[in-house]
């Protein structure tokens, strides 16, 4: 047993588990994979059974949405269990090809998608936007993320951030270099090394901008700067909480109207995991014409999209319906012509759900931000 | 077993726009993300697994003067012993015969049983470095090796032919083989297991520790000169034939018999 796995059970306070199954009633995945977290916190009292509860392929089924550890009444962190078996794995350097790849890729070119690192801010060319470099004061500190930067389908979104608060009159700026992975993604695929390293680096590239606030776009950034990142001196906050301050100071107008009945999906990194659920709602309610409406699992009881947890690069092995597309025939079944994401793992997610069933034309699937974006008169 | 493996750091051009610099004579990677060459990684990992078989050592062995620490420490933290860099700029690292010399010039100077390169490199696409490596070094070679097994002191490997063949040929130690991609999985070299990698030497050389000329190094008996580079112009010169299939064939056929073809 290596020196890492010594101590296991105390490090994740494994015999303060009482085995009451809160954990496995409240895990999303339960109903497509057979990922029993009750029964690997349990497993994991023998750390000679590490190796082997490593090697169960449902660990990788788990998309850290973070219930687990929401629902133990013990206070326990069965989400890190999870993690660290995974890690047990990648520091023996047998995992999936497509997890190895995004690794090398976030330890190479700072970030997951294998793109180059030279092309991480071509998103904003000709586009007119603020940057700002280290050391330069700016109020909110933009920062982009990877799957944001990289992917045509998303490039928009950052696009319409620096739109709206232009409008908005906020004094912000994009990051003028530098700009990197938050690791997160590599903290749950187990890489807790490449993790450690990307946080010093980031922590001390983001202190050299002089910001009051960072702003980011993902959930995931946005959590692991709040949770993960404890030397980060701005305030951390989704672009979801500052669009809503700006709609209740009176600083921003969404002033066209869009008739359409809209469903918010709960983003696990930033619903469950940070409590923020009202912000997103709100900017959607100020959205003229527009009705929002709930889903039955919604807020703290929302389901997961699986797309976290490092999930993207993850092929489970289970062949049951994707959580996805049960959320997708939810928001169908509801009416809504609109389904609203807050994070861009979620709407490639939920984007992918819709045109395997085919209902492109009955349901749009689109970011909080290209909604807004589209309904300020500039 | 005591195996060097040959690496190379080239460009990912799998989503780029490739564009010919100023010179005309170089391809712009300003903006390339650059990496282990693919069937390069396989050998390492191919060496590797030789190694957990049979013992022995894996050493890495690259001639680069450019940013290619973070590939030999990879190779490093996988599980290879030890490396040597090259690292000298007068070296001509355009001409695959000029850097099989020096690597015959570097691996020459130990005792070894195997060496692996990768079958091709996925900047110049050449395949030329493994097989003339075997050349300099007098040894025999197989080329683009999609299996290997150790068979007392020779090995059985499997060869990947055109049209899909398979050949399998038996081999006398030492040899050279070119490690084909897809013959293994590559493992996953942990950031920790970088950093620890750290304590393993890479052992840098220049010309001057080589049983080799300079000039020899430099390229002068080199036959490879790149005259110019440039992007395949995009024309449009097909010919749609219209009518019926029968009408189609025939005056397909003519312009066939026309042109020499039948």
């Amino acid at each position: 047993m290596d020196e890492r796995e010594n101590g296991f059970i105390q490090k994740h306070d494994l015999l303060g588990c009482i085995q009451c199954g809160r954990c496995t009633g409240g895990c999303p995945v339960t109903a497509r994979s057979g990922l029993n977290v009750r029964g690997i916190l349990r497993g994991a009292l023998d750390e000679d059974l590490l190796q082997s509860l490593a090697g169960l392929p449902e660990i990788w089924d788990c998309t850290a949405c973070g219930n687990c550890s929401l629902r133990c009444p013990k206070g326990l962190k069965p989400l890190d269990v999870l993690v660290a078996l995974r890690s047990i794995l990648v520091e023996g350097g047998v995992i999936q090809p497509s997890v190895r790849d995004a690794l090398e890729s976030i330890f190479r070119e700072g970030n997951p998608w294998d793109k180059p690192r030279a092309a991480r801010f071509d998103w904003r060319r000709d586009l007119d936007l603020k940057v700002v470099g280290p050391g330069e004061a700016v109020h909110c500190l933009v920062f982009v993320c990877c799957t944001v930067a990289y992917d045509p389908r998303l490039q928009g979104i950052a696009g319409n951030l620096g739109r709206l608060l232009n409008y908005a009159g906020v004094h912000y700026g994009f990051m003028e270099e530098g700009e990197t992975c938050c690791a997160s993604e590599a903290y749950c695929l187990g890489e807790e090394g490449l993790f450690e390293m990307m946080v010093e680096d980031n922590s001390e590239l983001l202190n050299s901008y002089s910001a009051s606030r960072i702003i980011t776009i993902s959930p995931h950034c946005y959590s692991a700067f709040k949770n993960q990142y404890p030397q980060l001196r701005a305030e951390i906050l989704h672009y979801t909480e500052l669009l809503a301050e700006l709609l209740r100071e009176g600083k921003m107008e969404l002033n066209r109207e869009l008739k359409e009945r809209i469903v918010y999906h709960d983003p696990c990194f930033l619903g469950k995991q940070n409590g923020v659920f009202n912000d997103p709602r709100f900017i959607l309610q100020q959205l003229p014409g527009a009705e929002l409406v709930e889903f039955e699992r919604t807020r703290e009881r929302s389901l997961c999209c699986e797309g976290g947890g490092g999930k993207m690069w993850v092929e489970s092995e289970s062949r049951g319906e994707r959580l996805a597309a049960v959320r997708v025939r939810e928001a169908k079944m509801l009416g809504a012509g609109v389904l609203a994401a807050a994070c861009p793992f979620c709407l490639l997610t939920l984007e992918d759900a819709v045109k395997a069933e085919g209902w492109e034309d009955e349901i749009k699937v689109a970011e909080i931000l290209e909604i807004a974006g589209g309904l300020i008169q500039e | 077993m005591d195996i060097f493996v040959c690496i190379k750091r080239v460009p990912d051009t799998s989503e780029a726009e490739v564009s010919v610099d100023e010179s005309g004579k170089e391809v712009d990677s300003s903006r390339f993300s650059f990496d282990i060459n693919e069937a390069d990684n396989y050998a390492v990992e191919e060496a590797l697994l030789l190694k957990e078989r049979l013992g022995g050592t894996v050493q890495v062995v690259c001639v680069d003067c450019g940013d290619v620490e973070t590939i030999i420490r990879m190779a490093l933290a996988k599980g290879a012993d030890g490396a040597i860099q090259v690292n000298d700029g007068r070296v001509n690292v355009k001409d695959p015969l000029v850097i099989a010399r020096v690597l015959a010039a570097v691996i020459g100077q130990h005792q070894f049983d195997l060496v692996l390169t990768g079958c091709m490199a996925g900047d110049d696409g050449y395949m030329t470095v493994g097989a003339a490596l075997a050349e300099e070094l007098t040894l025999p070679c197989a080329t683009m090796v999609k299996n290997v097994e150790p068979q007392g002191g020779r090995l059985s490997v499997c060869r990947e032919l055109e049209g899909g063949l398979l050949e399998e040929v038996d081999i006398a130690l030492p040899a050279v083989l070119t490690i084909q991609t897809g013959i293994n999985e590559p493992r996953y070299a942990s950031i920790r297991g970088v950093r620890q990698a750290q304590k393993k030497e890479i052992k840098v050389l220049k010309i001057e520790d080589l049983e080799i000329a300079e000039e020899e190094a430099a390229g002068g008996r080199s036959s490879v000169e790149m005259q110019e580079l440039y992007v395949p112009e995009v024309a449009s010169r097909a010919e749609l034939i219209e009518g019926e299939p029968a009408q189609k064939a025939e005056v397909l056929a003519g312009k066939l018999v026309k042109g020499g073809l039948l």
